[in-house]
Formats: structure tokens, C-alpha cells, sequence
């Protein structure tokens, strides 16, 4: 095969792949506590880059995803258990090999009294424990994650900072894993308002403007691949005449 | 490929779920004692293309790896259980809790259900009936030519008799508690059943130290759907699947460009 086809091929795949994640993306636009991806596209170089100088023999290809840790918006619901969280943090829960990390402040109580998420993961209180809460009574979050029931503190929610979020992985149903054992720090400076839920941080707009870039690249790449073919159906059906 | 294809099929079918949710609020919006459900959402699993930590060389690993995410769905619509708004309508039966709890019905097969909906009413006998004719659990009958009928907030049932200067105890009405109310079964009528999840009922009297709300004769608790609020999510919702179909036509497009490489 030519390189403008081989270099268009691998370029409308990486395409496709782009497009995989802004389809993901767009369908969790209504998933609470979501964390949109993005692509980082490099080049792949082949061992024989160095040496041909002949033309370029590197093609683009998607190397890795980031996730996009900003904030989104805090929506109320009105929900007592519903919290929302801003700020870089992440709730801890106790997963069912280890600790999963999660945006998601929307939890219930399980038939024991502990706080708990969908998939009945508890949520974990500053001293590692699940909380115990009097469900019959009403609760308060203050902001900085301090559980009252009945005026007394029943614990504190216990949020854990990456320094480098990047290097966490998610896992799906809304959680992360810590997938490179960099010890969680203590979070500074986020805040808990119950009620809340904070919401996808999708932005719809956005992922249309990647749609039609990404279709118009693709498009142009299908036509490099075209022409290249008619080059090459010339070059041997012309030039080759005698 | 098809992976994005199915990913905004995910995408869409989510939305159409919290379509049928909003619908569902929207129009039970007059329902005396319904309460509002809301649709929750969760990503599905993550393909790894690229292992984070893999090797890329002898010396050097990835350091995050590419992980493509398979779409979207919906997980639980739990109940909102906060108090709708109180509205007067001067019938003795009608009750409202101010607080937690339900009230217990007894099924015709035997099994207690719970309702937050106070509109009761009398069947022929004198028994006190929802408006489906289950009987209030426990149960409590007022004679026929009982004068006046008043419930009070600890959900004792009294009446007075013709000619009778003091009033005779009827019965007190005694409320249902759960631990993980959200964790109950609806099964329509405004009636909700015990499961697992929701634990077994605490039974207490009105306004008690179990932690259940305390009663109030002749009002009815209106339902807890927000209007404004649900509209604004059918437009957040009805974007969000414009945007998932528009998915679907990018990567319709990609394909057919990929058959016409071949001419």
C-alpha cells in the first residue's frame, strides 16, 4: 500500500475512535457525577522512521483518553441524600475489592442504617467505617462534610484528592479505581451541599462542534484515499502505455 | 465503529426512559400523596484498548492507558420523599402525616400495603376504608350514628354520639416507618409494598419518639412534583437524545464513506 493511504487509513480510524468517545460522552449527559473524555493523539513512529528519509513514516493514531475532571453543575433534587460535591475531591466507598472513588453524591440507606450508593457500596466516614445513621430522623450535611443527627455528629464523610486524577480509571457505574496506588491526599477546599447532585459535565454543544469536525476530517481523509487510488489506477494504466 | 453507534443507542434509550419518568411525574402532578421519582443514570463498562501500566518499551510503561467507554443507562428511579404542599378540603377522613411514615392498608389478599395518600373514607359496615376499600390496618370502625368524628395529632379516632356529652375512643391510628423508604415496591393505587431493600416496617404511633410524622385532620397532601422542574428536565432530556441521534448520523456517514473507498 502507498503512505498517503496508509497514513489516511490509520487517520480515519483514530477518527473513529475519537468518535466512540464523544458518543460515550453524549450518552452520560444525564449521568450524575460523570467525568467527560477527551483524546491525545500522538504520533506512532516506526522503527524505520530514523533511517528512511525517503517520507514521513509515522501515522496518527489515539494514545490515551483524558478525562476531564472539571466541575459540573450542581443541580438540586431536594434529595437529603443527595450530595453534591465541589471542588477536586471524590467521596470514598467502600468497593467490593478495595476502594472506588466516585463524583456521584447520590446515596441511600441500606435496611442497616448505612449510607449507601446504587450498587449498595457504603459510604465511607473519615475513620474508614461505614456511617450508622437513626434513619428516622432527619440529617444535616454541613459543608464541610459533617453528618448531624438529632444535633449530635454522627461522623464525618471522608473525601480523598488525587494530585494527579489523571491517573485515575474508571471503572463504570460512576466510579473510579486508583489504578497507580498514589496515595489519596486529604482534600482541601471542597464542599458538600446536601440536596444537590452534581450533574454530567458533558457539554452537549461541544460534542456537536467535535461531531462535525470529526465527519468533516474524516470526509477529507476518504477523499485523500480516493485520490491516491486514481493516482495510482493512472499511473499504472497511462503511464505504463506504449 | 459500531461502538459508538451503540453507545449512542444507549444514550437514547436512557433518555427515553427518563422521558416515560417525567411523564409519569408530570402526570400524576394531581395525585394526592404522590411523590415524584427521579431517573438515574450510570456509564457502563470501559473497553481497555490500551492497558494503563502496560509496557510500552523494555524500559518505559503507559502511563494511562486508552479506555473507551461503551454508553450509558439507567439504574433506578428512586422516590422523592419530601412533603407536598397541604391542601384544605374539610373532610374528617382526610389526614396528612407532617413527617415520616405511611399508612397501613390491608390488601383484599391479606398482605399490608403502605400509602402516603390520607383520603380515607367509611364502607358500609362503618369501617374506615381507602378509596380502593382496603381496610385502614389496624382496624377501626365508627357507628352509624356517630355526630362528629375527630382525629387527633397522635392519631387517636374519636367520635360523639347523639344525646352523649363525652366523646368514645374509636381506635388510634398507628403509622409505618421504614428504614430505606426509597427501597420500596410501588404497585400502583398510591400503595407501596415492603422489600428487602426498604427492611421491615417500625409501626408507631402518630407524633411518637419512633420518629413517624404526626397526623392532621381534614387536609390532603397534595404530590411533590414539581412542574417547572420537570419541564426543564423534558427539555434537558429531549436535547440530550437530539444529541445522541446525531451520534448515530455521524457514524452512518463514517460507514458509508468507508464503503465508498472501494470503487
Amino acid at each position: 500500500m502507498d503512505q498517503i493511504s496508509v497514513l489516511a487509513a490509520a487517520g480515519m480510524q483514530s477518527r473513529m475512535q475519537s468518535l466512540d468517545l464523544v458518543a460515550n460522552n453524549l450518552a452520560n449527559s444525564s449521568t450524575g457525577g460523570y467525568k467527560s473524555d477527551g483524546e491525545f493523539f500522538t504520533l506512532f513512529s516506526s522503527e524505520a522512521a530514523g533511517e528512511d528519509a525517503s517520507g514521513p513514516s509515522s501515522v496518527p493514531m489515539i494514545q490515551r483518553q483524558w478525562t476531564d475532571f472539571g466541575q459540573g453543575l450542581l443541580e438540586p433534587t431536594n434529595n437529603p441524600l443527595d450530595f453534591g460535591l465541589s471542588g477536586k475531591s471524590f467521596f470514598v466507598v467502600q468497593g467490593p475489592s478495595g476502594p472506588l472513588y466516585t463524583r456521584n453524591g447520590n446515596f441511600r440507606f441500606n435496611n442497616t442504617g448505612a449510607l449507601v450508593t446504587n450498587e449498595g457500596y457504603p459510604l465511607l466516614q473519615q475513620n474508614g467505617q461505614p456511617f450508622k445513621a437513626n434513619t428516622a430522623q432527619p440529617l444535616q450535611v454541613s459543608l464541610d462534610g459533617e453528618i448531624n443527627q438529632n444535633g449530635g455528629s454522627i461522623g464525618r464523610i471522608k473525601l480523598a484528592e488525587f494530585h494527579n486524577p489523571t491517573d485515575l480509571t474508571k471503572y463504570g457505574a460512576n466510579y473510579f479505581t486508583n489504578s497507580t496506588g498514589q496515595e489519596p491526599m486529604d482534600a482541601t477546599g471542597s464542599q458538600i451541599y446536601q440536596g444537590k447532585i452534581e450533574a454530567s459535565n458533558v457539554s452537549a454543544s461541544h460534542g456537536a462542534v467535535r461531531i462535525v469536525g470529526l465527519s468533516r476530517q474524516f470526509e477529507m481523509m476518504q477523499k485523500a484515499i480516493t485520490i491516491s487510488n486514481d493516482m495510482g489506477k493512472k499511473a499504472i494504466e497511462e503511464v505504463a502505455k506504449v | 465503529m459500531i461502538r459508538a453507534l451503540f453507545s449512542a443507542a444507549s444514550g437514547m434509550n436512557a433518555q427515553q426512559t427518563n422521558v416515560e419518568n417525567i411523564a409519569n411525574n408530570i402526570a400524576n402532578a394531581n395525585t394526592a400523596g404522590f411523590k415524584a421519582r427521579r431517573a438515574q443514570f450510570q456509564d457502563l463498562l470501559y473497553q481497555n484498548l490500551i492497558q494503563p501500566g502496560a509496557a510500552a518499551t523494555q524500559n518505559t510503561v503507559v502511563p494511562t492507558g486508552l479506555q473507551l467507554g461503551l454508553g450509558t443507562r439507567a439504574v433506578s428511579n428512586e422516590v422523592i420523599f419530601t412533603q407536598g404542599d397541604f391542601s384544605e378540603t374539610d373532610n374528617p377522613l382526610d389526614m396528612v402525616i407532617q413527617g415520616n411514615g405511611f399508612f397501613q392498608v390491608l390488601q383484599p389478599s391479606g398482605q399490608l400495603a403502605y400509602t402516603k395518600a390520607g383520603t380515607f373514607h367509611l364502607n358500609n359496615t362503618g369501617q374506615i376504608v381507602d378509596p380502593n376499600g382496603n381496610l385502614l390496618d389496624p382496624p377501626i370502625t365508627i357507628p352509624q350514628n356517630a355526630l362528629s368524628l375527630t382525629i387527633g395529632s397522635d392519631g387517636t379516632v374519636s367520635y360523639t354520639l347523639p344525646g352523649q356529652a363525652a366523646a368514645q375512643q374509636a381506635g388510634q391510628i398507628q403509622l409505618a416507618n421504614f428504614v430505606n423508604p426509597s427501597g420500596l415496591n410501588s404497585i400502583g393505587q398510591s400503595l407501596f409494598q415492603q422489600t428487602d431493600a426498604s427492611g421491615a416496617p417500625v409501626i408507631g404511633a402518630p407524633g411518637g419518639a419512633d420518629g413517624v410524622g404526626s397526623l392532621m385532620q381534614g387536609y390532603v397532601e397534595q404530590s411533590n412534583v414539581s412542574i417547572v422542574q420537570e419541564f426543564v428536565n423534558l427539555i434537558v432530556s429531549q436535547r440530550a437524545y437530539e444529541a445522541n441521534s446525531k451520534v448515530v448520523k455521524a457514524a452512518d456517514d463514517m460507514y458509508q464513506q468507508v464503503n465508498n473507498l472501494k470503487q
